[in-house]
């Protein structure tokens, strides 16, 4: 029992912040209909941000996270206008093909920089653990990010529901046409739309970056993962992809408990093929179109 | 009338001179390059008939690549099975993987054609790590000899040169640009073509979608199974990164993409342009002709620094090609070629 709460608990930790990557890549999708194959490698970037703030001037990854976002921010803004912005309207696999190139570029841009080398973050709490009781332990630094995952991700629902460029976005990810008949200035909705994934994305590689290895192509299995919580939760659907996130969290622990470790993400992946021969649509999603 | 002649006569030209090289040409170096290029149009050609002409851009074909590969180096290496015989095991059990994957793929469209296409071979990849007994896990499968090839009692080669390889690898370049070349002179490749321009359209007229996507798949995941086996025995090593990665998959796409998909010479045109250049980089064949111009000192820092770094960044080189190819030339090099020709044609009348 104590293991299965254990692997419960570390999944659910865990699950937040896939839920950040998730909501991030879904909130893209929903505004310009992109699948952006360059999430893990944004959020690589933001890995390595974190990093270079860390060694260089000493901050805690965590309280770096208010440098990373807005910074993530202002580069998820600059890669929609210069690059995603032109292909809004091509094909699908164009669009795909875009975004897997731009991920090349930056994967092997930071290779260039930073060498291919493992980058270990290690702060004093790496790998402290906290007692909860009944044999059951939580990791300290997963427990933080777990609380600022849930705290950003309140916040993101507030800014969605009740701001202006919140409903302004949710009215162009409903209807493009007619957000734009409305009034409403798409093309900034389409900027703050990628800047937020890409801020969101980041922020979930500054947050993991204290448990997890740093090197340039550690963005592949996150941009596989973000595609299995999304179309899990339903392709453009925020609350989706934050329950995705904690499922699929959860999935990978009990997984590598009860099965292996090195069959987790087979696991993860097998249950996407399923979803996607099943329920297309998701857990949360409409229709697909 | 004499177009097609002169075309006919080129082409004919450039295969006497392809088939009479090793003659004369004794740089394994040169021939290494040539393989590679061959390997290179057989991967592209075998993923444009999926991909270009039935528009199903599956991003997973590493999975056909790998399965090709891996069936023929474990036979060899475990059973002491010659590859010319793997081979075929590698091609049923490909037929057998298509098959599943087809059945479970080509019910879903577009984005999520890819992602499935995708999750398939992570599938693959990460059971050819995991499953130790029979793929030696991540460490791979190192088989370098290779038994001697004889007809009756005569050899044929040893394999001792890269010379068979070379006219292995071009066979097989020639293998799929002959079918490439059949599939889009055929009723086969009318029906694909009417699928990637409408699904829904092409159903309506009566062309049984998913068998023909499947035949689609079936053709391309052997050929690709094949330009596997091949990458096996010339390398003489397969491990799960290097033959089941996305990399891979990417890899194979970024051919017909950069020379132009759908068409029967983009392939090639990609390799001839990927190859060259990615070869360029690695081997510091940029850095030292940059250094010999005088653009940059040898001791310099930047000169250490490229010398050091530029031979890794062959994969920021795809990226950014990719980039400006989907940004400037959707259609590839050949469309844009096309493109360029018509206008001109327009201006002159």
């Amino acid at each position: 029992m104590a293991v299965f709460l254990q692997s419960l608990i570390s999944g659910i930790l865990i699950g937040g912040v896939y839920a950040l990557i998730g909501i991030g890549l879904t909130l893209i999708f929903g505004v310009m209909r992109v699948i952006n194959f360059a999430h893990g490698d944004i959020l690589m970037v933001g890995m390595y941000l974190t990093y270079i703030i860390f060694t260089m001037m000493g901050v805690d990854p965590f309280v770096s996270v208010l440098i990373t976002f807005p910074l993530m921010f202002l580069f998820g803004g600059f890669l929609q206008k210069v690059f995603i912005n032109r292909i809004l309207n091509a094909v699908a696999q164009n669009q795909i093909l875009l975004t897997i190139g731009l991920g090349l570029i930056m994967s092997n841009t930071v290779m260039l920089i930073f060498t291919s080398d493992y980058k270990i973050l290690t702060t004093s709490y790496s790998s402290a653990t906290l007692q909860v009781g009944g044999g059951v332990s939580v990791s300290t630094p997963l427990l933080i990010s777990f609380l600022i995952t849930a705290a950003i991700t309140a916040a993101l629902y507030w800014f969605l529901l009740k701001t202006d460029t919140g409903q302004a976005i949710r009215a162009t990810a409903q209807d493009r046409d007619a957000a734009q008949l409305m009034g409403i200035n798409v093309k900034r909705m389409s900027i703050i739309a990628f800047g937020l994934g890409a801020a969101l994305a980041g922020t979930a590689g500054a947050l993991i970056s204290p448990t997890y290895y740093i090197f340039p192509q550690v963005g592949g299995v996150f941009t596989l993962k973000a595609f299995v919580i999304t179309v899990l939760g339903g392709m453009g659907s925020v609350v989706g992809a934050t329950l995705g996130g904690v499922l699929i969290g959860i999935t990978e622990s009990m997984s590598a408990v009860y099965i292996s470790s090195g069959w987790k993400d087979v696991v993860v992946f097998v249950l996407f093929l399923l979803v996607l021969l099943f329920k297309p649509s998701g857990l949360m999603g409409k229709s697909r179109t | 009338m004499t177009k097609t002649i002169l075309k006919a006569a080129f082409g004919l030209l450039v295969l006497a001179s392809l088939l009479i090289l090793p003659k004369y040409v004794e740089s394994p170096y040169a021939l290494h390059m040539m393989i590679l290029l061959f390997l290179s149009v057989s991967q592209g050609q075998s993923w444009n008939i999926l991909g270009g002409y039935a528009g199903q851009h599956s991003v997973g074909h590493a999975a056909y690549f790998g399965v090709g590969a891996y069936a023929t180096m474990m036979l060899m290496h475990t059973k002491q099975i010659a590859p010319w015989y793997g081979v075929w095991a590698g091609i049923v059990i490909v037929v057998v993987v298509a098959l599943a994957i087809g059945s479970i793929c080509f019910r879903l469209r577009g984005p999520y054609f890819v992602l499935a296409s995708i999750a398939v071979a992570e599938i693959l990849r990460l059971s050819a790590i995991n499953l130790t007994t029979l793929t030696n896990g991540a460490e791979g499968i190192l088989a370098t000899e290779l038994p001697v090839f004889k007809i009756g009692e005569t050899v044929i080669t040893d394999f001792l040169t890269k010379v068979p390889f070379y006219y292995i690898g071009l066979f097989l370049a020639l293998l799929t640009i002959g079918v490439t070349y059949w599939v889009q002179h055929s009723k086969l490749g009318y029906y694909f073509q009417a699928i990637r321009e409408d699904q829904d359209a092409a159903h309506s007229l009566g062309i049984h979608i998913s068998v023909y996507k499947n035949i689609g798949l079936v053709i391309s995941a052997i050929l690709t199974s094949l330009a596997g086996s091949f990458y096996g025995i010339y390398v003489g090593f397969v491990d799960p990164p290097t033959v089941l990665g996305l990399d891979v998959s990417v890899q194979i796409m970024l051919i017909c993409i950069i020379g132009g998909m759908g068409t029967l010479w983009g392939p090639v045109l990609g390799s001839l342009i990927l190859v060259p250049l990615s070869e360029a980089l690695r081997s510091n064949m940029i850095t030292e002709g940059l250094v010999k111009v005088g653009l940059v000192g040898a001791d310099t820092r930047v000169g250490l620094f490229l010398k050091e770094n530029l031979s890794h960044a062959h994969v920021l080189l795809y990226g950014v090609l990719v980039v400006l190819v989907i940004l400037f030339m959707p259609d590839g090099l050949m469309g844009f070629v096309k493109k360029l020709a018509t206008r001109r044609k327009q201006e002159a009348v």
